[in-house]
């Protein structure tokens, strides 16, 4: 037994629980979504544990490098997910949402990343990388359901608008997908902007410097403070809400992927 | 007057503002920033010029996005200012008594009869009400009684407080732009130096690099010692991301390097005819040491880390990484110079040794040494305290405002003889089905009380 076995079994129990998932969506029958839920729920048991073992290995947080970080997503994915399951109870959302986790779990997977524990450059050994990076990717975690709702609402929104029946309400996937991010919000302004800046002035001594991979957290998180005026000043609801919780995704994941590929700065150490 | 109030008191003004800051910093990322006029000119060509002329190259710097980011702050004053007031009137002197028809048109609301004068009816309300942590106030007027039920007034204020802390961190941003400054100290061990515009100085005790096991750098350690009148007052050992505060200075480890201006040199010499020739030699710059057994004295010019040859072939350094080490040496009998060149520790077998005389000797360059200096970054930010009252001010205002809906429940009672009619109505900021259940859990207790 070793850490990438547990990835593997985690990844496997993943897959299923989307097949379930979706066998629940076709099949329109309870019992393949509660399969399908306990499946997800013991791989993410797995994961929290191929997790610790790969801290305990290596001597440091699991995400300092793509790999690591991919990995972490896809664990939070699936802990937002529950709590999400929990809360408001959407479980025709959860087929898609897995989709986002095993494109996670596979490009964390491809032989692209690096998977060796390298050791951590100084400005990496902190506690506040621990909570700069979980935090934020937990909160990120929620923006990408929100992302899921807000297109199964453009879809749902157009059926209802020709007079079909959906799975899903509209009305109801707008209230979700603005839940998710009124959770997502907070936890990335901790994590994304809090503690990136108080671990910046730690390590660099300066809290801002505007370099790219904050500049980018910046804009995702005026994109969401856009989303959440227009809803609670200007009364946007539906379509246009769901475009804005879209592009705020996409920067999410711009600052997640394109930032360490395409821009360079201080933090495209991964 | 008027009107410029109106539009920078407007959510419109803060949509477009956002929107045109977010892409402005967008278009920041994509061309780099602060770089030479010589590398814009080799990327953009033409376009160089006009990027420079607005700012572009210094956009986060730029005059015009520090009055977007300023106006942006206008707006939230003068916004949050204006609603405001209502606000708080609205939570310390609400109205009370309300028309039956205001009730009726809420969402959550519901109609109880109980068989009980008005007077043990209130009390019943009140109670229950009291148990779920509602504030109430009461007012009445003949045979008619008004509540109103409150809890969790900070909700209203969550955006406020969100706000007011976005606004402390961009008031901390002015005070460090103003204020602040930073400074690079190069140091080796045993010096002292003096700190810009402070009364202190500092001292470098010890200097380490720790490596992992695979080379990479693990750790920076630098022992600093503050001295006050020449007199030791504080010694901290610095790290990355363990700094060193004292008197509002904080000195962080940036960097490290070598000091290449006194290397020492292990050199050998060797004999093409004789194999079994080997001398071996310590240089310093400038230092002639005799060759054992030879009519030969060696000296040291110079020595470059990085050996490069430069565009108009002069020499050079890339770096301050010894990734191509070079000394240039000279060999003297007497006053005459017999030769002299560049020997290079990573091509043992190149040389570019000049000889006026003939000699059988060639020499390498084995090793080097230099102290290791530590760059310390001092910085002196005035500002960064606002930051983080501003942070705790940005995340308990989010607190507030997502999960610490402010909820109310108003309601007319009114008494016919034994009997009591209570109308009741409630709004929450947030979290609607949730306070919909607690209001129907108030409701139910108080149908099932006695
Ligand atoms: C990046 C900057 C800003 C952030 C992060 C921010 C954040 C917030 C948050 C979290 C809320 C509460 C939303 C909710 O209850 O769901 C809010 C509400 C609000 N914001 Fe902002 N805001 C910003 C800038 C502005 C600006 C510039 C204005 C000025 C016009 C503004 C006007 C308002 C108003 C009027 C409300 C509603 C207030 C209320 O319901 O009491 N905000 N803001």
């Amino acid at each position: 037994m070793n850490e990438s076995t547990l990835f593997l079994i985690t990844f496997i129990l993943y897959i299923l629980a989307t097949v379930f998932y979706f066998a629940f969506l076709f099949s329109k029958k309870e019992n393949p979504a509660k399969t399908g839920f306990k499946f997800a729920f013991a791989g993410l048991l797995v994961h929290t544990l191929a997790l610790i073992w790969r801290t305990v290995e290596s001597g440091h947080a699991p995400f300092t490098n793509m790999y690591e970080s991919l990995s972490f997503l896809a664990w939070a994915s699936i802990l937002a997910y529950i709590v999400i399951e929990w809360k408001f109870k959407i479980r025709k959302a959860g087929p898609y949402f897995m989709l986002i986790v095993i494109a996670l779990m596979a490009l964390a997977s491809s032989p692209l990343m690096p998977k060796e524990a390298t050791p951590l450059v100084p400005a990496l050994q902190s506690y506040w990388l621990w909570l700069h990076v979980s935090v934020t990717l937990l909160g990120e975690a929620f923006f990408a359901f929100a992302f899921i709702t807000s297109i199964l609402y453009l879809v749902a929104d157009a059926k209802e608008k020709r007079g079909e029946k959906t799975g899903l309400s509209a009305e109801k996937l707008d209230s979700v997908s603005y839940r998710c991010i009124a959770i997502g919000f907070p936890l990335f302004t901790l994590g994304g902007i809090v503690f990136g800046m108080v671990w910046a002035y730690n390590a660099w001594g300066s809290w801002w410097s505007w370099d790219p991979k904050e500049t980018w957290s910046l804009i995702t998180w005026f994109v969401f403070a856009l989303y959440l005026h227009t809803r609670i000043v200007m009364g946007w609801k539906g379509r246009r809400s769901a475009y804005i919780a879209i592009i705020g995704f996409l920067a999410a994941l711009f600052t997640y992927f394109g930032v360490n590929y395409l821009l360079t700065g201080l933090h495209s150490y991964a | 007057m008027k009107s410029l109030f109106k539009s920078l008191s407007s959510v419109k003004l803060a949509i477009v503002l956002l929107i045109i800051i977010t892409a402005a910093s967008g278009l920041g990322t994509l061309i780099p920033q602060l770089r030479s006029h010589d590398e814009y000119f080799a990327r953009y060509g033409q376009w160089a010029n006009l990027f420079q002329r607005l700012q572009l190259t210094k956009l986060y710097q730029s005059w015009w996005f520090i009055a977007l980011l300023l106006l942006f702050a206008l707006n939230i004053i003068v916004c949050t200012l204006d609603r405001l007031s209502p606000k708080l009137k609205r939570s310390f002197r609400p109205r009370v008594s309300v028309e039956e028809k205001e009730i009726a048109v809420l969402k959550i609301k519901e109609k109880l009869k109980k068989h009980m004068n008005l007077d043990s009816a209130r009390e019943l309300v009140k109670r229950e009400l009291s148990t779920k942590h509602y504030r109430v106030r009461e007012t009445q007027e003949e045979n008619k009684s008004f509540l109103y039920a409150r809890k969790r007034v900070l909700g209203w204020f969550g955006a406020d407080i969100v706000h007011l802390g976005i606004l402390i961190i961009i008031a901390g941003g002015i005070i460090s732009g103003i204020g602040g400054f930073r400074w690079n100290l190069t140091f080796s061990e045993g010096r002292i130096l003096e700190i810009p515009r402070a009364d202190f100085k500092l001292k470098l005790d010890k200097f380490e690099t720790e490596y992992y096991p695979n080379g990479s750098v693990k750790d920076w350690k630098s022992t600093l010692t503050v001295l006050e009148d020449e007199k030791p007052v504080l010694t901290k050992i610095v790290e990355v991301n363990h700094p060193l505060s004292y008197k509002g200075y904080v000195f962080y480890q940036s960097s490290y390097g070598w000091d290449w201006t006194s290397p020492s040199v292990e050199i050998w010499a060797k004999k093409r005819q004789n194999p079994s020739f080997l001398k071996k030699m310590e240089l310093k710059i400038r230092e002639r040491v005799p060759l054992e057994g030879e009519d030969i004295e060696v000296s040291m010019l110079e020595f470059i880390p990085d050996f490069v040859i430069g565009d108009q072939g002069q020499i050079t350094t890339r770096s301050l990484e010894p990734n191509n080490p070079a000394a240039f040496i000279e060999g003297w009998q007497g006053e005459e110079k017999i030769f002299s060149g560049w020997i290079f520790a990573k091509f043992p077998d190149f040389d570019r040794i000049h000889s006026e005389k003939e000699t059988d000797l060639t020499f390498e360059l084995k090793d080097f040494k230099a102290s290791q200096v530590s760059v310390i970054q001092l910085s002196k930010d005035p500002g960064v305290n606002f930051i983080w009252a501003g942070c705790i001010f940005l995340m308990l205002g989010l607190l507030f405002a997502f999960y610490w809906p402010t909820r109310e429940i108003r309601m007319v009672m009114e008494g016919i003889g034994n009997k009591t009619e209570i109308i009741a109505g409630g709004i929450a900021s947030k979290s609607k089905d949730a306070f919909q259940s607690e209001f129907a859990k108030i409701t139910e207790s108080i149908r099932r009380s006695k």
